[in-house]
């Protein structure tokens, strides 16, 4: 095994300002989870009723969908710090069709729920599940745009050892996406 | 005179609307917040006639407060305009952002304006308004409010964008602060969901709704206030027009350059 | 096949396979509630871990930054754990 030459000196990948951004919107998740938490302490009966009338395959498929994409951007990164400039967009169109595979797997949860008469403001439990849920979801579609964006720079080799800053960013970006989701699905569909 | 010599730079203008940013934050702090009783705002979920003795309690401290906040709300506009310029200066003169940036701060400064009026108007009619009338002026307010938020992140994103694209060793605005726009921006979103939610995190007085959004957005505006002074000075200094004789120095090379 | 003895792969192999024990495992009545419950805290909290340090890169990130965020996952895991516990499992 080679040892990359960036491992020599300790560096941030990508910006430094992304760092903050993430740090910030983890925060953000972190208070959402404490809030969930506090209010399944005053109903517990309610949610986890309510819990059981999710199905937690879901939950566990789209893990395994993003941490798949997550895998294809860290080789997409890779392949960059190795200068294979063919193999970087591949990974990243990979990457961008599993966010795409969760958006549909979550359009079909929520068609579900719907069709059975589930929202929102049914009670308190699925009004943490849509909420949280929404905005995860709006961080996997950005995410899917900027995957996009990066297919198309990739493909106009865009990418390598030297020009990588955008490409880290982005990837930090991702994996956020994909650890928050870690935290929720088990926070929503597993605790009982 | 030279005609062809450019109109001189109103260093001192500029550094005065600078100054409305820390102007329009404190005074709201003080008068919106402390003055008015919103921290923290009164819950969603409480009833008419709780909301009426509310106002009816704190009628001239409302009043007091309100009506100051609409004049000094304005300040965001002035703050806005100062932003702008310094952004031109990265972006140039043909720069669409530091237009959006100067619009937004503007129009931002319209549903602050709206919503202290009818907060200010329950507290003035408190004594011939319903329970269910104040309860629903007060909704009101707030739904103006928080839900014109993306013209703000507008005004946000343009500042954010120009600001990272500054290519002086040290910018004017430090990426941070840019940054820390996005996640400004990022934590709005979730206000869309206040007409839906009495309580929990996304109600209007919620964990999330008023207590994260609201200091994120405050805590960019005074880190955007602190950079924005300093920046007008370091332009100042950049321009040469710090000592009298530098300017005309410089103002007699800009003519040599034509 | 040099791709699969990458350590991102091996990490990502480990993740897929624990996804898998705490949604169709541990998730079976066979487990009390609370030993099940807490175990997939645990194991959200490695696998967290696990994409900051060798997805996020931040084993060789600066300290300050790998600390921050190793705190981040420490305060949401007790928070978390600690609420559980706090409220009676619902048998």
């Amino acid at each position: 095994m080679s040892t990359s030459p960036a491992v020599a000196t300790r560096r941030l990948p990508g910006v430094e300002g992304v760092w903050v951004f993430v740090l910030a919107d983890m925060c953000f998740f972190g208070v959402l989870f404490v809030s969930f938490m506090q209010e399944r302490i005053k109903q517990g009966a309610l949610f986890e009723t309510a819990r059981h009338t999710l199905n937690p395959d879901f939950g566990g498929i789209n893990t395994l969908i993003l941490l798949t994409s997550s895998w294809f951007v860290v080789l997409a990164v890779d392949a960059a710090k190795r200068d294979r400039l063919a193999t970087i967009p591949k990974l990243l169109l990979a990457a961008m069709l599993c966010g795409i595979a969760f958006g549909i797997s979550k359009a079909i949860e929520y068609g579900g729920k719907l069709a059975a008469g589930i929202t929102p403001m049914s009670n308190d439990f699925y009004m943490f599940y849509f909420s949280l849920t929404g905005i995860h979801l709006l961080h996997v579609i950005g995410g899917c745009v900027m995957l996009t964006v990066f297919w198309l720079k990739a493909r106009r080799g865009e990418f390598d050892s030297r020009n990588m800053k955008v490409l880290e960013s982005g990837a930090t970006y991702w994996h956020m996406v994909d650890l928050l989701w870690i935290f929720l699905f088990p926070l929503l569909y597993l605790l009982r | 005179m030279n005609p062809t010599q450019p109109n001189p730079v109103d260093y001192s203008m500029w550094k005065l609307m600078a100054w409305t940013g820390p102007i329009f934050f404190i005074g709201f702090f003080c008068m919106w917040g402390l003055l008015g009783s919103n921290f923290p705002p009164m819950a969603a979920n409480t009833s008419a006639q709780d909301m009426w003795q509310h106002y009816k309690d704190l009628q001239t401290p409302i009043m007091i407060g309100m009506s100051v906040c609409m004049v000094l709300g304005s300040c965001y506009m002035t703050f806005g305009a100062a932003v702008s310029r310094v952004m031109r200066r990265i972006e140039g003169g043909e720069g669409m952002l530091a237009n959006i940036e100067m619009t937004g701060a503007t129009i931002t400064y319209c549903p602050i304006v709206v919503a202290c009026g009818i907060w200010l108007t329950i507290a003035l009619q408190i004594d011939v308004l319903s329970p269910e009338m104040v309860q629903t002026l007060y909704y009101l307010g707030w739904m103006i409010v928080d839900l014109a938020y993306m013209v703000t992140s507008w005004q946000i994103i343009a500042a954010a964008i120009v600001f990272l694209r500054d290519k002086r060793a040290k910018p004017l605005v430090p990426a941070w602060v840019c940054w820390w726009g996005f996640v400004t921006v990022a934590s709005f979103f979730p206000v869309s969901l206040i007409p839906f939610f009495k309580t929990g995190p996304f109600a209007f007085h919620g964990m999330f709704n008023f207590w994260i959004a609201f200091p994120t957005w405050y805590i960019w505006i005074v880190s955007m206030s602190v950079f924005i002074i300093k920046a007008v000075n370091r332009i100042e200094i950049e321009d040469g027009a710090a000592s009298p004789s530098a300017v005309r120095e410089q103002s007699g090379s800009l003519i040599g350059a034509r | 096949m040099a791709l699969l003895t990458k350590p991102a792969t091996l990490v990502w192999l480990f993740l897929m396979a624990a996804t898998c024990v705490t949604t169709w495992g541990l998730s079976k009545d066979q487990f009390t509630a609370s030993v099940a419950t807490l175990s997939i805290i645990l194991i959200a909290a490695i696998k967290v871990r696990l994409v900051l340090l060798h997805f996020m890169e931040l084993r060789h990130a600066p300290l300050p930054w790998r600390l921050l965020l190793e705190a981040w996952v420490l305060v949401v895991t007790g928070a978390i754990a600690g609420f559980y516990l706090h409220a009676a499992p619902v048998a």
